[in-house]
């Protein structure tokens, strides 16, 4: 591939809600700029950013993008007018769902609206069985009247019927028919959007895929065309929600695969980073303003699921596994109608802010509790507006002291621990619940408010250590500059063990590796930079939920036996216990193929001097007590400097708050790690 | 610095007195406990019933027996699971059980619900040794023996018909040993085991799902002691404040509902023995901050199998009182403190052994939740809804699968309509009140079983008119694949109606059709109709047809939006002979209107 050699010109685009952050590596130096989103035309933003590099853009060779455009379109409910097409009997299996109502205890709570609506859905005869035999043939009568009565506004239509991913030709022949019948709207199968068991999952999936489509296609396109018109040559490609790169014209195909580009590639930072430094075994959190995600990385690679949830829709396809939960700086304490404290959801967000911001916020938030506690600067939050704010800060907590029945230092110490204790529930679910001891792990922090927050969850769980990386502001943008290229397959094939034949299984393996081969070598990689994962879902007989164990090299017999025994011993560690004894059954086939992209070297120079020049300060910091503790600037602070909480620092984008018995020091990376003093970590 | 859920700073321990921020971190702690084991139960369950539809539930206890927190899933279990362990704790003593001891159950004369319900009750004990807590499951199992595969037959009389039997008894016994963290080593009791599985029809299954019991229970067990590591001695009156912290503000909210005395009444449809029109009657007496419910005049236990034990009564009237309340406040044993219930002995909502009692759980729980928020309404009308379905739809079918030689047993429930609301429409096609089980997709049903679904979708024209209509039906087809399958169909609402509310109308009844020669026909023209309660056996290749009742609508049809009227017709959920009949709207009229499309199958 032409930046093989990790030299060149890379430029990696995160667009945020609040700011879309460059990082572009070139000759070795790294240079982060940041420009205002612009929310209506995200791309503008985009063009604007780049257009400030000090690079031009045609020698620019690496373009990668996260984009939350397909996300935005799912939250705000607005996407391109969309027709689906189910088996005869099922077009309201969107619209039921799976029957649950969203809350027990809630009479106004309501269901999510269907993706689309039930004058928008078509029914086709013919039926396949759970073997992908054919019981009925399709109705190819029935295909050509639904042409005809297609809505002129229909931009994008779903196919799912049933058992596609046993049989995918029935949806095949749907797509040929409509397109031989004039309908030009763009068509999105189930048997290639998610070929997997479970109809609603299935058709939730393709439906939302082709209401993106026309979404996704908009946006890619004039950005790509804007961009080139700027002299652009190299290709854009796009974070997928799975932790890959995909080139443009895979995520207009699959915007559905984008949902969780943004936090999948602030992930991938996190792991790139940490994997500098020898860390391959992380635990992710990205703490903002409305929200908190975490998430875990094994091996260096980041935990994948099936089983996640964008606005009201679960999305089954594969996606980094990132837990979310409704603490972040803005959230919102409030004492109960019961006298208990309570932090969050409802989030202050960026406008009116904290209370500390000065722009008409009264309510108490989680950084207004720092402030109180003198763990964020007092003097360094829009410096106009503190004399104001200081007051009116303790006021906003007077009403939460009264209720601990302490000092506001103390409701402030409190606000912390509720809010902490939401984040350690959310790191304990992908951790300890994942079958993943916390104490083998390192916790990386990042995002404004995550390095205020880390260093207290990481002494709760044990986490011996904490990286609160260089970058922590643009770890997004830095890791599309750092991930691979990677397209994912699969496909349901349910069979008992005995059943399964390796040499099937192996010429199903091949025909995706020659499916993924021949897209990654369209663009651009050699053979060289291509690597294939073969991975088998399987779980016991009987059960419904499988676990994903890696094939290593050719399907042979013994392989899979090996492959079974990995399944017994992931069932153990995420269960506890395994059946040895018990038959296990296949589910699903899947491979990633990876085109391997060298990450440029991130090294910094190495700062010399002493930490004491960097210390700016002192001030009164509340932990348990009042302890007067030394503040250091960040950016100074020389290479290998080592220093002991208490302990504040300052600077870049967030403050790394070091408690008392906590010791920090600056990596050759210029990241900051702190020692818990917990178990294990060496 | 351990500030995050850490027991040692911010004085949380001072003499047994908890504070609000170390409350709000340990109720976090234990749904979370609650939440993981429902999270293995399910996903180490080997019934669809339980994996895919998840009927099943979680919880924990005090050392006194009393819930401290649950995983919010099915309201029918949660709110008996307490007498499960009342129940155990009768049975065998604290000075009886040791570390690594479970007691399972399901004898609804002794802590149980109805048969199928299986109920495992393990005590968790801290490092020194003493009791501390209670880690409880409850999971429906899809059979369980007695006179008709699925084990939820419409016409037995007595008990002895339903299944087998299960008082608390020892399932695991603590080998004595423990792990390298310090926790009991178990062991299941193979006589025990062996005992359940020769009376059930799917012993293979039978198995998975108690050994998925016992997981639950064993994350329940290790989960709850490190929450004990970290917060020692404040966990204990931690958990008193929790249940004290919920009862404050069930009673706050209580004591804004104006006192009196509210009657209603509504009806069973039948008892599947031949005796119709069975009364549920309750008189709600709201007085300060509790409330009474008083069952008197409620017809005499009888003779068909919808007897609701004492403990299902008492689940379905906790859950109506409840949702009159903040959903906010955590779902604890406080919140039932200020409820009161008086059920009278010998009455289908508190019956005698050896009465019939599989619906019971099912659908008189479901009867007595209406008339509850029936007559809160009286004192409240705009926190409660109309009437949601009134159901649950029990679906059975049994048999042996051509494909395997093996018998299966199936079993599902069918969501409908929820009531219109003060703030909108009902939801269509959902479980209520008492239920919230997931369906279980055609490809998985159609892969385990050799069943297939021919249709399922939502019923036009059932959900009642209404300024908010009710929710609609849903219509679920299924066919008979190569053998001969033992239906029983245990369903409600096929006569009566739910209630509409302010002004609103009733809902659509329910119906059942059972098609011989296939289901070319697409309506119920040329099908048997049949009764709402009913076993019988299905020929190879005939079809059940289930029809689920709409909702009530709430507030005057006069006063829906033309908008919403012509939006229902364009989305076929009103026909437009409904709408002109229920609203005067005229689709022909109306710009745009296509009324095509509409399978109107009544």
């Amino acid at each position: 591939m032409d930046d093989s050699d990790g030299a060149g010109t890379r430029v990696g685009v995160d667009v945020g809600g609040t700011f879309t952050d460059l990082v572009t590596v070139r000759d070795g130096r790294v240079r982060v700029d940041k420009t205002p989103s612009t929310p209506d035309a995200p791309e503008e933003g985009v063009l604007t950013g780049l257009g400030g590099l000090d690079a031009p853009l045609a020698e620019v060779d690496f373009l990668g993008h996260g984009t939350t455009v397909a996300t935005n379109a799912v939250l705000e409910g607005e996407w391109a007018d969309t027709a689906l097409v189910t088996t005869a009997g099922f077009r309201d299996a969107l619209e039921i769902g799976r029957q649950t109502r969203p809350d027990i205890y809630d009479f106004d709570a309501e269901k999510p609206t269907p993706v689309v609506e039930r004058d928008r859905r078509f029914e086709v005869p013919g039926r396949v069985d759970e073997r992908g035999e054919v019981l009925e043939p399709l109705d190819e009568d029935a295909v050509r009247a639904l042409a005809d009565d297609l809505p002129d506004s229909v931009d994008s239509v779903a196919v799912a019927l049933l058992f596609s991913f046993e049989h995918p030709g029935h949806e095949r022949r749907v797509r040929d028919l409509l397109c031989e019948a004039g309908v030009e709207a763009s068509v999105s199968l189930s048997s290639d959007v998610l070929p997997e068991v479970r109809e609603y999952e299935r058709t939730l999936a393709t439906s939302l895929n082709a209401a993106l489509k026309p979404v996704m296609d908009d946006y890619l396109g004039s950005l790509a065309e804007a961009a080139a018109d700027e002299g652009l040559t190299a290709p854009l490609r796009v974070m997928g929600s799975n932790g890959g790169l995909m080139a443009a014209a895979a995520a207009r195909e699959r915007p559905v695969n984008t949902l969780l580009s943004g936090p999948a590639a602030g992930v991938r930072g996190a792991t790139h980073v940490a994997g500098r430094r020898g860390v391959s075994d992380l635990i992710t959190m990205d703490m903002g303003g409305t929200s908190c995600d975490v998430s875990l990385v094994r091996d260096g690679d980041p935990l994948v699921t099936t089983d996640t949830e964008v606005g009201d829709y679960p999305v089954a396809v594969p996606t980094v596994d990132v837990h979310t939960v409704g603490a972040g700086g803005g959230s919102i304490a409030h004492v109960d109608a019961g006298g208990a404290l309570r932090v969050g959801p409802a989030s202050a967000g960026a406008d009116p802010g904290p209370v500390c911001y000065g722009r008409g916020g009264t309510r108490p938030t989680v950084t207004d509790a720092h402030l109180l506690l003198g763990r964020i600067d007092p003097t360094g939050f829009l410096p106009d507006a503190l004399g104001r704010d200081a007051s009116a800060v303790r006021e906003a907590f007077d009403p939460l002291a009264d209720a601990v029945g302490g000092s506001v230092a103390d409701a402030a110490a409190g606000v912390l621990r509720v809010a902490n204790a939401n984040m350690e529930r959310a790191l304990r679910v992908v951790s300890v619940e994942r079958g993943y001891d916390p104490r083998e792990f390192t916790l990386v922090a990042f995002g404004g408010a995550g390095p205020l927050h880390a260093t207290a969850l990481a002494g709760a769980l044990d986490v011996p250590r904490v990286v609160v990386p260089r970058a922590a502001g643009v770890l997004s943008a830095l890791g599309l500059l750092i991930s691979d290229v990677t397209y994912d397959y699969a496909t349901s094939m349910v069979r008992p063990w005995p059943d399964v034949d390796a040499a099937t299984l192996d010429a199903k393996f091949a025909e995706f590796e020659a499916e993924g081969g021949e897209r990654l070598r369209g663009a651009g990689h050699d053979d060289s930079e291509i690597r294939f994962e073969r991975t088998l879902d399987l779980r016991y007989a009987g059960q419904s939920f499988d676990l994903s164990v890696p094939v290593e090299g050719e399907a042979t017999e013994a392989e899979l036996d090996a492959a079974v025994a990995r399944f017994h011993d992931a069932h153990e560690r995420r269960y506890g216990h395994a059946y040895r004894e018990e038959p296990v059954e296949l589910v699903t086939v899947r491979l990633r193929a990876r085109g391997l992209v060298e990450p440029p070297d991130l090294a910094v120079d190495e700062r010399a001097g002493d930490p004491a020049d960097a210390r700016v300060g002192t001030r009164e910091v509340t932990f348990g007590a009042v302890r007067d503790t030394p503040v250091y600037y960040r950016s100074r602070l020389p290479t290998d400097a080592a220093f002991d909480g208490p302990a504040v620092v300052e600077g870049g984008e967030s403050t790394v708050v070091v408690h008392p018995g906590q010791t920090a020091r600056v990596d050759a990376d210029a990241n900051i790690v702190v020692e818990t003093g917990g178990e294990a970590g060496a | 610095m351990r500030e995050a859920g850490a027991g040692g700073a911010g004085g949380d321990s001072d003499g047994g007195r908890v504070d609000s921020v170390t409350l709000e971190v340990i109720r976090n702690g234990c749904e979370a406990v609650a939440e993981e084991m429902n999270g293995d139960l399910v996903r180490t369950g080997y019934s669809p019933n339980i994996k895919e539809r998840r009927d099943c539930s979680t919880a924990l206890f005090d050392a006194g027996g009393e819930m401290v927190a649950q995983a919010e899933t099915m309201p029918v279990h949660l709110g008996a699971m307490p007498f499960s362990v009342a129940a155990a704790v009768e049975a065998h003593p604290p000075e009886t059980l040791e570390p690594g001891d479970s007691v399972l159950l399901n004898d609804p004369f002794r802590g149980g619900a109805h048969l199928p319900d299986l109920t495992l009750v393990t005590p968790v004990y801290d490092r020194d040794g003493d009791l501390l807590a209670f880690a409880a499951n409850r999971a429906h199992h899809a059979d369980v023996g007695g006179s008709t595969a699925g084990s939820v037959a419409a016409d037995s009389t007595e008990i002895y018909q339903e299944g087998l039997r299960i008082p608390p008894v020892k399932f695991e016994r603590g080998t004595g040993a423990v792990d390298d963290d310090g926790l009991p080593e178990s062991e299941v009791r193979g006589d025990v085991l062996d005992l359940v599985l020769a009376n059930v029809r799917t012993p293979d299954e039978r198995r998975g799902d108690l050994r998925a019991q016992t997981a639950a229970n064993a994350t329940g067990r290790r989960r709850f002691r490190d929450l004990a590591d970290t917060h020692g001695a404040t966990l204990r009156p931690a958990l008193e404040e929790i249940k004290a912290y919920s009862e404050r503000r069930m009673r706050a909210e209580i004591a804004d509902l104006p006192d009196g005395i509210y009657a209603f009444s509504d009806v069973l449809d039948d008892d599947g023995r031949g005796n119709e029109d069975l009364p549920v009657e309750v008189s709600v007496t709201v007085e300060g901050d509790s409330v009474t419910v008083d069952f008197a005049g409620t017809a005499p236990q009888t003779a068909g199998p919808v007897n609701a034990v004492f403990a299902v009564t008492a689940s379905a009237t906790y859950y109506a009182v409840r949702c009159v309340t903040d959903p906010d406040i955590p779902p604890n044993h406080g919140c039932y403190r200020p409820i009161d219930i008086e059920a009278p002995e010998g009455t289908i909502v508190n019956p005698e052994p050896p009465a019939a009692v599989v619906g019971g759980n099912l659908e008189t729980s479901q009867r007595v939740t209406d008339a509850v928020l029936g007559a809160l309404a009286e004192a409240d009308p705009e926190a409660v809804v109309a009437g949601c379905q009134g159901t649950m739809n029990n679906v059975t079918l049994g048999g042996t699968d051509p494909r395997s030689g093996t018998p299966y047993a199936f079993y599902e429930t069918q969501g409908g309509g929820f009531g219109g609301r003060a703030s909108g429409d009902g939801m269509d096609g959902v479980h209520v009140h008492m239920s919230n089980t997931l369906n279980t997709p055609a490809e998985v049903l159609e892969t385990a079983y050799p069943l297939r679904v021919e249709r399922y979708e939502l019923r036009p024209d059932s959900g009642g008119a209404g300024e908010f209509r009710g929710g609609l039906g849903l219509r679920r087809d299924i066919e008979v694949r190569d053998h001969t399958a033992r239906l029983s169909l245990l369903a409600e609402r096929h006569e009566s109606r739910p209630y509409g509310l302010a002004g609103g109308e009733s809902g659509g009844t329910g119906a059942a059709y059972l098609f011989d020669g296939g289901n070319d026909e697409g309506s119920e023209d040329g099908g048997e109709k049949l009764p709402a309660k009913h076993t019988r056996d299905l020929p190879p290749g005939s079809v059940v047809s289930v029809r689920t009742p709409g909702g009530g609508g709430y507030g005057d049809p006069a006063d829906r939006d033309p908008d919403a009227v012509a939006r229902d017709v364009e989305l076929g959920k009103l026909t437009p002979a409904a709408a002109r009949e229920r609203y005067g709207y005229d689709a022909d009229d109306a710009d745009g209107a296509d009324p095509g499309g509409t399978d109107a199958d009544e």
